[in-house]
């Protein structure tokens, strides 16, 4: 039976390993983390049927059985063979395989980088992932008992030359309305204010969210870039900003705010893609084949890609994708291609 | 000693009076046209210096030293020093000793100008005085000096890396014809001086040469035809000077009286400044110096090139290259001639003509100014410091510790404090800021203004008047807090190294405090470009157009530099400088006062 290796233990590689299975290979999961999941097992709630994000994982997880995880592994080195790859785990594993599946996923921007927003030197400064483990119910002083004025800022480090990051992370502008319809409930009476550059709301349901946001829950959006932001000596957070729709300046006194830091690619992609010579992108992602019909295929025969590694995703896209690589891999396998 | 014609005339020296008498008027014009330039009260300032003493002497000593020996250049890479020294100091001294030569045997003859010149085809001396032998061995001493330098100068322009420099400029066509004749004048004197040395006399050099060529060529045919060469070389060179870089030999006499005499750059083209352009040799030191270079696209971009464009009036290229300048100052730091990069292109972003211009006039500072009130110090953090926040935060935090009775100015409203509007050349509305902002800091009855960003220092000191007011920048204020014994520092383990903003080092000549000051809190080690040749960080707001994806590659090569130093983190004392590198850095970045803030204690 084929070993398939799948590097990235996140929603894309568990969903490609489930299918793998079930197409009848042993998919092997070198995840770098202690847990599998990636990203989305750190998060609440899933945009827009608002699922459990741990329900979505266990659904995942249910279908690995027959599959090797390994957890706290990466991949050591990887050479390539007449047919195939074989691969060295910093676990001491060694295996050959016909076919690899890169899913190795995006990080998170490092907010202290736009220093503006004094993410890091302000009390009550979080990220959109700091919010999601609040929700989790990891404790976090900056998130005060009963806010009032509660701020989101979108686009922190994407679409923005300066920061080095000039695309669109796709999911923060629907990340930023659900969060903020979360605190809404949670706190009625905080008044909560999102500021926008364009809202990109691309998705099924996403509009309706955004008009439930402001018709049910009173939210409001400031289309404008946050200029600077201080601190009073209360330690409230004070945003200053530009309303571009009124053409006035917008200072307003917050007891959160929360940015939301954009996706960039992985630090471990280029190594990655080095080792099996495979092509990384001018935004620093993998790159395709092609970006219309052939996502999942790498410069490389046996190389595939599933989910974020190419670019930014959202859930439903990088698991839609997994099921493919795994369908492309299944081709290539038994010679179909 | 005889002379040879009693006319004391050949019409091979016509060659050379014309280039010489051109070379002259043209240089006697320039002259009249930019004292025509300069305004009434620089050409009083100007013309009142050369006749004061103490300057005067100074002119003549820094005119011998820069002009002559090149002192700066010495002391800045040997070879080339030696290069240049020794081809301007030999030629002058061959021209004084000809002068020397001919007062001493045909006094009469001293009206001719090319008599100190053509001396040994005129004049048959004996080398068997003791004055013909002691002249003409130095006569033969400072030729060979020359001709080593001319040498030199030919290994240059085909290795130049062995000098130690990575790139050089472009010589444009006629910059060619002037060097190339420039090389051709001293081997062809040596050739003309000893075809004749068995008439006329020499010395070490020349009568050897002398006996060789008498060996194969047995007659006195090809003295007349050197001699024209040498002349006609002589007068090529001097034709095409004006029109070339060697234009920097007559006008650089011109700039160190003025810059002794204090003018500054008022026009972008004319004055102080035409002389500081036609005094650039076009030597390309800029050009290693300038942080853009490491972007082969900006390479033409630095100031041997803009100097070069001001001369042919090449307005588009003027532009381009005056609005994409950093402004770091670095060019000006290493110019061996003092040309003013910076200065000169903000001169030039002064004549251009806006559409829309902000008017700052009617900005209340009432509430800002009843802000400011009722401490001794006031702390200014300017934009960029309101930008990074942990700055701001630092520098309170410290001032808290030291007990210092301030208040914040800007902390919640403030004004631009108007360098980035000066840069850009908008003078006035700079000075609408500067008049509103010294409204607000005179009405606060501060005594000390406490400044933490350099951009906002090198404004106050230089265009700011608040009489009362001590300006003073963070380093040189907690340098004094530790001393007083009112902040105490603990040193840590980690080792900084010290990256120079533009504007506090070149800018405002601040070097040596932030070293000290940080070397209380911390291990320092130095990168190998630091203090006047530090690399700008690449956030500079200098520039009106370059963009990102150059910054980046220019903050990346600063980076690389500072990597060398092997130091833990990076320090620096400006706001900019720490935004600029904390996106790209491999290393931790930080302010010296975030730095002293976790390493003092109450």
């Amino acid at each position: 039976m084929d070993k398939v290796l799948i590097i990235g233990g996140g929603i894309a590689g568990m969903e490609a390993a489930g299918q793998l299975l079930k197409l009848g290979y042993e998919p092997v999961i070198a995840e770098k983390e202690d847990h599998l999941g990636g990203h989305v097992a750190g998060w609440h709630k899933l945009f827009p049927d608002m699922m459990d994000a741990s329900a979505l994982i266990e659904q995942l997880a249910s279908k690995l059985d027959g599959a090797t995880v390994y957890l706290r592994t990466r991949v050591a080195y990887m050479n390539r063979l007449k047919d195939g790859y074989s691969v060295m785990l910093s676990n001491g594993t060694g295996l050959v395989c016909r076919a690899v599946l890169i899913a190795s996923g995006f990080r998170l921007f490092d907010a202290a980088k736009k220093e503006e927003y004094g993410y890091g030197v302000y009390d009550h400064v979080i990220t959109n992932s700091d919010l999601e483990a609040w929700f989790n119910g990891v404790e976090d002083f900056r998130v005060p008992e009963n806010p009032r004025h509660i701020a989101f800022v979108h686009c922190v480090g994407s679409r923005d030359l300066k920061a080095g990051n000039p695309q669109c992370s796709k999911v923060c502008c629907m990340t930023a309305i659900k969060q903020a319809i979360e605190m809404k409930e949670k706190f009625p009476d905080a008044e909560i204010w999102c500021f926008y550059m364009d809202l990109r709301l691309f998705g099924k349901k996403y509009e309706d969210f955004y008009i439930n946001a402001q018709r049910d829950h009173g939210i409001h959006f400031v289309r404008g870039r946050v200029s600077e932001v201080g601190e009073d000596i209360d330690g409230r957070v004070v945003l200053k900003a530009e309303d571009t729709l009124a053409g006035t300046q917008v200072k307003l006194k917050a007891d959160l705010l929360v940015l939301m830091a954009g996706m960039l690619c992985n630090e471990d992609t280029a190594t990655i893609a080095s080792m099996v010579r495979a092509a990384v992108d001018s935004d620093g992602f993998m790159r395709s084949r092609d970006n219309i019909y052939r996502i999942n295929e790498s410069n490389r025969p046996g190389i595939f890609f599933a989910g974020a590694c190419t670019g930014t995703k959202t859930v439903p896209e990088t698991v839609a994708e997994a099921r493919a690589a795994a369908l492309d891999i299944h081709n290539y396998l038994s010679g179909n291609d | 000693m005889r002379e040879r014609f009693a006319s004391g005339f050949d019409p091979f020296v016509l060659p050379f009076l014309i280039g010489f008498f051109f070379v002259i008027g043209y240089c006697i014009l320039g002259i009249v046209r930019i004292m025509f330039q300069l305004s009434r009260e620089d050409r009083r300032m100007f013309l009142l210096s050369l006749i004061t003493p103490t300057t005067a002497l100074k002119n003549i000593w820094d005119i011998f030293a820069n002009c002559l020996l090149h002192v700066k250049l010495w002391k800045r890479n040997k070879v080339l020093g030696f290069m240049h020294s020794s081809i301007a100091f030999g030629w002058f001294m061959l021209i004084v000793l000809g002068h020397i030569e001919v007062m001493l045997y045909c006094p009469g003859r001293i009206h001719l100008f090319y008599y100190p010149i053509f001396f040994n085809y005129f004049v048959a001396e004996n080398e068997s005085t003791i004055g013909g032998a002691v002249l003409f061995f130095l006569m033969d001493f400072f030729l060979l000096l020359v001709l080593a330098g001319i040498a030199l100068a030919i290994i240059k322009r085909v290795r130049s890396r062995i000098f130690g420099m990575r790139r050089t400029t472009r010589p444009s066509m006629l910059d060619r014809v002037g060097l190339y004749s420039l090389w051709a004048i001293f081997p062809l004197r040596l050739l003309a001086e000893s075809f004749t040395a068995h008439i006329s006399g020499g010395s070490f050099l020349t009568i050897p040469a002398n006996w060789v060529f008498r060996q194969f060529l047995g007659n006195d045919l090809h003295m007349l035809p050197t001699w024209w060469a040498y002349s006609l070389a002589l007068c090529v060179f001097m034709l095409v000077l004006p029109f070339t870089r060697y234009m920097h030999i007559p006008a650089e006499m011109m700039l160190i009286p003025m810059r002794n005499a204090g003018l500054k750059i008022r026009h972008a083209r004319k004055g102080f400044a035409r002389v500081e352009v036609l005094s650039c040799p076009g030597c390309g030191v800029c050009i290693d110096a300038c942080p853009m270079s490491v972007k082969k696209a900006n390479l033409k971009d630095c100031t041997v090139y803009l100097n070069r464009q001001l001369r042919r009036g090449n307005e588009k290229r003027i532009e381009e290259i005056s609005d994409k300048c950093l402004l770091c100052g670095k060019c000006e730091a290493l110019c061996q001639v003092g040309v003013e990069g910076p200065a000169l292109r903000i001169a030039q972003r002064e004549r251009r003509k806006y559409g829309f211009s902000q008017d700052y006039s009617g900005i209340d500072v009432a509430p800002m100014a009843a802000a400011a009130k009722g401490a001794k110090v006031l702390y200014f953090s300017g934009c960029m410091t309101r930008l990074t926040p942990s700055v701001g935060k630092a520098v309170c935090s410290l001032l808290q510790k030291a007990g210092v009775d301030y208040v914040w100015a800007d902390r919640d409203e403030g004004l631009c404090c108007g360098r980035p509007m000066l840069t850009a050349g908008r003078t006035e509305q700079a000075r609408q800021l500067i008049r509103k902002n010294e409204e607000m800091i005179l009405g606060s009855g501060a005594g000390t203004l406490l400044l933490s960003c350099p951009i906002c220092y090198k404004i106050f000191t230089e265009e700011y008047n608040l009489p009362g007011v001590r300006v003073v920048n963070y380093v040189t204020f907690f340098n004094e807090l530790v001393e007083q014994g009112m902040l105490k520092l603990e040193k840590g383990d980690l080792f900084y190294v010290y990256h120079d903003p533009c504007e506090l080092g070149r800018g405002c000549g601040i070097y040596e405090e932030p070293r000290k000051l940080l070397g209380r809190a911390a291990g320092i080690t130095e990168a190998p470009k630091n203090r006047a040749e530090s690399i700008c960080c690449g956030g500079s707001l200098g520039s009106l157009t370059l963009d990102f994806q150059h910054r980046e590659a220019m903050t990346l090569n600063a980076l690389k530099n500072l990597y060398e130093s092997k130091a833990d983190a990076i320090a620096t004392a400006c706001p900019l400088c720490l935004a600029t590198f904390s996106r790209y850095s491999e290393r931790p970045v930080r302010d010296i006062a975030e730095v002293l803030d976790a390493q003092s204690h109450v």
